[in-house]
């Protein structure tokens, strides 16, 4: 049997989708994410990599990772790290579990939205309307702050919707800080004041350099019982400009000793505010009373019920305070107006259900052809062409990166509604009358076939736009399966009823 | 065909052939009562369909813990008024795996109220929060609107572009907006309060609604061969399996889905009442006007 040019065509595209999708039989952990203060990192170990044995036992899931982890950090000694990953060899020694998020490898390129895999997204709009390069100047520092406060696995861009409303798009996968409200919309104006006079802000324009992670100039220095709990204080070094440390000079040079408080301190206190709220209040010692100095030590507290809470509370404190003054305020004052947490509990239970849902559809559908047609042949050409639809989809979607999220799922879930559609008409067009050739018939059965697909796209079109870009997965989804349906698989589906008809 | 067989398909013809004008008034008259139960639903309503959280900005917070559902929501009313609990379940043993609550208050305040009454902190690990503002959600509502009725109106040139006559093409697309009416009316009916999902949903049904119409119309205004009724009766046959199996392959996406997604059951039950509606808008609306429309022209 001579196979046609359109049945070879299908069958490439087949083969090129799931290189596409590429399912992946490798065994191993990929690594997520490092912490930039992990020794492993400062060995060259990065995200990316996939880790193939610890200490020379092999891992080959996450089991494996967390079972050697467990078994080799038992006490606080330092204990000898060895990683091989599939690149390299990385040896670190280490007293506590390394810094890294890790997961399995994943089985295939496809990705799937947050909706799925859980996750956080924020949707937040500046206050004032600002132009197409004040957001990226936005995105810029909000992904600087993301950073530097630690969170690798973050996506932001711009989005921009159909009534010309700008948007900051932020999406976190997987576990999400607790503060990341703060961390987003929070502006982080930080300024420290000696009276009415701002002696210097956030940012890289004063700030030189802040300690972290080192515990000689940053850390919490000390906890005590208050009222109804605990209050832990925090302190760190940060390292001004010539210029920012001039201005100390120049203001606290006016200011004059307090001598009801033994002349230790100056009159008027620094004090630090972030976002219009005061921070902290810092005595001024009276040596530094003109004094162009470049390191100032910044205090603060945490508090909580218990002695650990007020600890912790301290410690992100300070982390969060770090944050801003090493990246500065954002430019514009910033309202989060969607905000969504997913849990990543009910992900691959989800995806398994989803993919159940495609195949018991498909399966359906065969079955109502196969009563109707009672022929053999015919159904399965069904079952063929609608599975590779979703492949192609599938295919596509990896190939362009798209995070398949609800609405797209929902979109491969209809399009084997509307693919097996037309391929009735093109079954039903090669079946009827006598009188007209086949080829004459498949002619019709393609306008019709095409005539749909273009209403179809028309009326999806919008959707793209539409609501910042949320439902655009569902248009996205919907027009790779019909487009594929109509340029590739339904005319090689033609071409297959024409041969077993023609038998 | 043998003679038995012809005598039926004559009767057949003769009964379409003497009733089809007057078939057209069933439609129609149902399409009057839901434009005009639409309207008054607008005088009562200030909208033809109910909103849920989505759409009015508000809180929705999904928990996978088992609880009473009906002493959650009692105790969650007086400070909620508008709160909405429902149970989500396993699909095969019924089993239920949590629950969701919906109301148009701030997240702050409701993960409090909820996390007090269920004495435990909501996180990643036991819940899913969804926010969306008043302002945001309002803006995607209008632009959805906006979308269904832009995808409308290309659908409508894409039809006038194929047939290139006025009458068929109107049929066509008096069908589509019949769909999408009648499945907004028994939504309504149902007091299903209409996420931006289902809006999307809604825009959805056009390109589907859509498919049967150009087939039956291609097959009528096209096709050369047998009379009239016959073509139509032929467009019938392969229509319906159309509409058969994409009502299967969506029911069967309904069931399974369902449990799992509050998104994926409003769409998909929103396809099947719109495929339903399809039927009978394809086979009696545009049927009755295009044969109209070809014994007129003596096609």
């Amino acid at each position: 049997m001579k196979i046609s040019w359109r049945i070879w065509l299908l069958i490439l595209v087949l083969i090129l989708s799931l290189l596409a999708i590429r399912p992946s039989f490798e065994s191993g952990v990929v690594i997520k994410s490092v912490e930039r203060t992990s020794p492993l990192f400062e060995q060259g170990l990065r995200a990316g990599e996939i880790i193939k044995e610890i200490n020379g036992e092999k891992i080959n899931n996450l089991e494996d990772y967390a079972r050697v982890i467990n078994s080799t950090f038992t006490t606080e000694d330092e204990v000898r790290f060895e990683v091989a990953t599939k690149k390299n060899q990385y040896i670190a020694l280490l007293n506590t579990t390394p810094d890294m998020v890790i997961q399995n490898v994943p089985k295939t390129r496809l990705k799937t939205g947050l909706d799925i895999q859980g996750g956080a997204r924020a949707l937040v709009k500046p206050e004032q309307n600002i132009t197409d390069a004040q957001l990226q100047d936005l995105i810029e520092v909000s992904n600087n702050r993301f950073n530097v406060f630690g969170i690798s696995d973050v996506k932001i861009r711009g989005v921009s919707d159909l009534s010309g409303n700008k948007f900051m798009l932020v999406e976190v996968a997987g576990a999400t800080p607790t503060d990341l409200k703060d961390l987003i919309a929070k502006q982080g104006k930080f300024e420290a004041r000696v009276g009415n006079a701002t002696v210097f802000v956030g940012g890289n324009q004063d700030i030189t350099s802040v300690c972290r992670n080192d515990a000689t100039c940053a850390g919490v220095t000390g906890c005590f019982p208050t009222q109804g709990g605990y209050l832990c204080n925090f302190a760190f070094t940060l390292y001004l400009s010539e210029e920012a440390a001039q201005r100390h000079a120049d203001i606290t040079k006016n200011v004059d000793i307090d001598f009801t408080t033994g002349g230790q301190y100056l009159k008027e206190n620094l004090t630090l505010v972030l976002d219009e709220i005061n921070v902290d209040t810092l005595l001024i010692s009276k040596d530094l009373k003109g004094k162009v100095t470049t390191q100032i030590s910044i205090q603060g507290s945490g508090t909580g019920a218990t002695q650990q809470d007020a600890f912790n509370d301290a410690k992100a404190s300070m982390h969060k305070l770090q944050t801003v003054l090493i990246t500065g305020s954002l430019p514009y004052k910033l309202e989060i107006v969607k905000l969504d947490t997913i849990s990543p509990l009910l992900g691959a239970q989800f995806v398994y259900i989803l993919f159940l849902a495609g195949g018991l559809a498909i399966l359906a559908v065969g079955i109502i052809i196969l009563v109707r047609y009672r022929k053999i042949k015919e159904s399965f050409a069904v079952l063929f062409t609608s599975f590779s639809e979703i492949v192609i989809i599938l295919g596509v979607a990896a190939l362009i990166g798209w995070n398949l999220d609800l609405p797209s799922i929902a979109g491969i879930l209809a399009t084997i509604g509307t693919g097996v559609d037309q391929q009735i008409v093109i079954l039903d067009e090669a079946r009827r009358g006598r009188d007209v050739s086949l080829k004459e018939k498949m002619k019709r059965a393609i306008f019709i076939v095409v005539s749909a697909y273009a209403t179809s796209i028309v009326s999806l079109l919008p959707l793209y736009w539409a609501g910042a870009g949320l439902f655009k997965g569902f248009a996205i989804t919907t027009i790779i399966g019909i487009t594929a349906g109509v340029l590739i698989s339904r005319p090689a589906f033609a071409d297959i009823i024409k041969k077993i008809e023609g038998q | 065909m043998d003679a038995s067989q012809a005598i039926q398909h004559e009767h057949k013809k003769n009964w379409y052939d003497r009733t089809y004008k007057l078939q057209i008034l069933l439609p129609l008259a149902v399409l009057v009562f839901c434009v005009i139960y639409l309207g008054q639903f607008y005088v009562n309503n200030g909208d033809i369909i109910y909103k849920d959280v989505s759409i009015t900005g508000g809180t929705t917070i999904t928990v996978f813990k088992t609880v009473d559902i009906a002493a959650l929501r009692q105790s969650l009313s007086p400070e909620f008024p508008d709160i909405e609990v429902r149970a989500l379940s396993d699909f095969r043993t019924g089993e239920q795996r949590g629950f969701f609550v919906e109301t148009s208050a701030n997240v702050d305040l409701v993960k409090a109220a909820l996390e007090k009454q269920l004495g435990l902190v909501l996180t990643q690990d036991n819940s899913s929060i969804e926010f969306t503002g008043s302002a945001l959600s309002s803006s995607f509502y209008q632009q959805l609107r906006l979308a269904v009725i832009i995808a409308f109106v290309l659908m409508a040139v894409v039809v006038f572009i194929i047939f290139r006559t006025l009458v068929p093409s109107l049929a066509v697309i008096l069908a589509a907006f019949a769909d999408i009416v009648m499945t907004i009316v028994v939504v309504d009916i149902y007091n299903i309060q209409l996420s931006t999902a289902g809006i999307v949903a809604l825009l959805m049904l056009i390109g589907y609604s859509v498919d049967t119409d150009i087939l039956l119309t291609s097959r009528v205004l096209r096709g050369r061969e047998g009379t009239v009724n016959q073509r139509i009766f032929g467009a019938f046959k392969t229509g319906i399996m159309m509409t058969l199996t994409a009502i299967a392959a969506v029911a069967v996406s309904y069931i399974l889905t369902s449990s799992y997604s509050e998104t994926l059951r409003q769409m998909f039950t929103i396809l099947l009442i719109g495929l339903g509606f399809d039927i009978f808008n394809t086979w009696i609306t545009n049927a009755s006007l295009i044969k109209w429309y070809a014994e007129a022209k003596k096609l």
